[in-house]
């Protein structure tokens, strides 16, 4: 199985982006072993869809990985590269991403993450529910 | 020489600075900054009624059940509705399960992170320390993060979805149960027991509850599994690295009656009241004001009880205020809540003879916490076999039109208190007082330190460029401010404060 995990708060303007494209990916046909995943700010509690997945595509706004505006996939080898963040509320996804080799989830499973740094219009978002959708099924 | 250093806390909950006068490598003087407003008070005015049980679990991703709780018995004290045997049951079980996975991550994942710091390299149980609590891969902050993961799906399963479920209504819960659901609910419980009892304590819970003395304590710590827990290992580092000798404060403990049941599963409640100099008072809700002279508040002219004062930010230019947090009081007194505080207020004998060498200290915060599952989860067994499937878990309340309620809870962190009036149908006055808010405030109308102002007081500062100390003692208290922006950053960093409109 692989899942698109769509992380963020949708109350929240400059964090809404995990959830938009989740709302996108809704109206979607979603392919057959993909399945969607509304990730919300569960942070450490997304642990269980890394656990039973073959690949694991996370939605998120990102920051610094590409320019403002710029929709990008970023592979696990460059998320393991960013700086470690300390354990805390606004940490909790990205503290999951970085344990995952000493959880063994890394490198059994594939974990690639898509996003775009800033908001987001629609043609971004469904832009973006389209490119989650092509690497979970790809 | 004094100097004075201005922090930027991370590992709390949202945003927060500490700022601190050092003299002679020991704090002289420290302000707690509560740096962001967010208005969540202010945006329940004019709604419906029973908005609050959806907008105020948005407080918190991390205690949104018990914001959740507070709302509906702000509700329930507003109209006189009674709440059903088996909705009771069911709320004090979310919210242990909302406490047992707080507890063990703090301490494991915020708490623990600092005695990896460089500052104690010299330490003899410093590579121990590493080897257990180094950020990401460290052995007990992986098993933490495993074992707790379970929890919150009780919440999920019984109310929904966690964080932020809104099943718990005035009247009981908006959902049923089936057998299979609990039985699923008490195999997950039993699961993290047996971690818990096996890499927590080292010990069965029974055993943990023989223990309470301090002579016990050592006694118990000398027996191999237990020296090797980490609750063990917690108590031997603590000792070395000195956190059992740093964090006392005002010493005035406060928590909120709590887990009040009748028959059989009455016991282990949490009494609730006041403790402070060997005398332990009844809690009295009438006792608590907020006070804003140091706060970016306008003053309402009505008095500081909640239910009279109102949220209006307000940073006039000459003003002496720092902070966003309001200063709560328990009759004008600034009382230190949490686990500690349950303990201390519910004359646990081992915690009373704990305290009295040194008074309390970052040390015995952490103890507090850790153990708290070793209380909760025998309770919450017996909660979940009390459970009558043939009997209602929903009633109705009624109407709510007129009036003024207030509901507190005793969560996680500690007292947490909702008020609210109603006019028409609709919420006219809305005020939140969180754990919080009582021990991060700032100095009071009297000038006199909040909770944890004056914890950091005499607090040894060996290096003001790496004052690791310092944050011993505020992240004792497991602050929870509000919750920032977060996104996968390349460089770690948060992505700065949200302006919601205040706290």
């Amino acid at each position: 199985m692989n899942k698109i995990v769509c992380a963020g708060n949708r109350f929240c303007p400059e964090d809404c982006f995990g959830p938009l494209v989740y709302d996108r990916l809704l109206l979607e046909t979603i392919p057959p072993g993909v399945e969607v995943i509304d990730g919300g700010l569960a942070g450490l509690d997304l642990l269980h869809h890394f656990e039973d997945s073959d690949r694991v595509v996370v939605v998120d706004r990102v920051h610094g990985f590409g320019e403002p505006g710029e929709l990008l996939t970023v592979m696990w080898d460059e998320i393991a590269q960013s700086k470690a963040v300390e354990y805390g509320h606004s940490a909790g996804l990205q503290y999951l991403l970085l344990c995952l080799p000493a959880l063994g989830i890394i490198p059994q499973v594939e974990v690639i993450l898509v996003g775009q740094d800033g908001s987001a219009d629609e043609a971004a978002i469904v832009a973006a529910a389209r490119m989650a959708l092509e690497v979970a099924d790809g | 020489m004094a100097e004075t250093i201005q922090m930027a806390l991370n590992r709390v909950e949202g945003d927060l600075e500490v700022k601190v006068a050092i003299d002679d490598g020991r704090v002289t003087d420290a302000w707690m900054i509560g740096t962001m407003y967010r208005g969540i008070e202010k945006m329940m005015a004019g709604r419906a009624a029973l908005d609050g049980l959806v907008i105020t679990p948005r407080v918190c991703g991390i205690c949104s059940t018990s914001h959740l709780l507070a709302a509906a018995r702000a509700l329930e004290n507003l109209s006189g509705a009674t709440v059903s045997y088996n909705g009771r049951l069911l709320r004090h079980l979310v919210l242990g399960a909302e406490k047992l996975q707080n507890d063990v991550r703090h301490v494991a994942l915020m708490f623990a992170a600092d005695l990896t710091n460089k500052r104690y390299q010299d330490k003899a149980l410093y590579q121990e320390a590493v080897k257990r609590f180094q950020p990401f891969s460290g052995k007990s902050v992986i098993e933490v993060i495993q074992a707790s993961k379970k929890i919150p799906e009780i919440i999920a399963i019984l109310g929904g979805q966690w964080p932020h479920s809104s099943f718990i209504v005035p009247g009981g819960i908006t959902s049923e149960p089936s057998g299979a659901d609990l039985r699923q609910c008490q195999m997950l419980l039993s699961e993290f027991r047996r971690w818990y009892e096996k890499s927590i304590l080292g010990c069965s819970v029974e055993r943990w509850q023989q223990v309470k003395s301090a002579a016990q304590l050592d006694s118990w710590l000398e027996e191999e599994s237990h020296f090797e827990s980490d609750l063990g290992f917690l108590i031997r580092c603590g000792r070395e690295f000195g956190l059992d000798r740093m964090g006392s404060g005002h010493e005035s403990f406060l928590a909120v009656p709590e887990h009040g049941l009748p028959g059989i599963a009455s016991g282990g409640a949490v009494i609730g009241g006041v403790a402070s100099q060997d005398n332990i008072t009844e809690f009295m809700e009438e006792k608590i004001s907020e006070q804003i002279r140091y706060s970016h508040y306008q003053d309402t002219g009505k008095g500081g009880h909640p239910m009279d004062t109102a949220t209006r930010p307000s940073v006039p230019g000459d003003s002496k205020a720092y902070s966003w947090c309001k200063a709560p009081r328990y009759d004008a007194q600034a009382v230190e809540t949490g686990p500690l505080a349950e303990l201390l207020v519910n004359e646990d004998p081992l915690f009373q003879e704990l305290v009295q060498p040194h008074g309390s200290s970052a040390l015995l915060r952490e103890l507090a916490r850790l153990t708290r599952p070793a209380r909760l989860l025998p309770l919450m067994e017996g909660w979940f076999h009390d459970i009558d499937m043939k009997a209602p878990f929903y009633q109705s309340p009624g109407e709510f039109i007129e009036g003024e309620g207030f509901g507190l809870v005793q969560a996680p962190r500690g007292f947490l208190g909702h008020w609210l009036q109603l006019s028409r149908g609709r919420i006219e006055h809305y005020q939140i007082i969180a754990p919080t808010t009582w021990n991060a405030s700032p100095r009071d109308d009297l000038a006199k330190r909040g909770p944890i102002e004056e914890a950091l007081i005499g607090t040894p500062v060996q290096d003001p460029e790496n004052p690791v100390e310092v944050g011993h003692v505020v992240r004792s208290f497991d602050l929870c401010m509000v919750c920032s922006v977060h996104a996968v950053t390349k460089n770690g960093s948060s992505l700065g404060r949200v302006h919601f409109g205040a706290v």
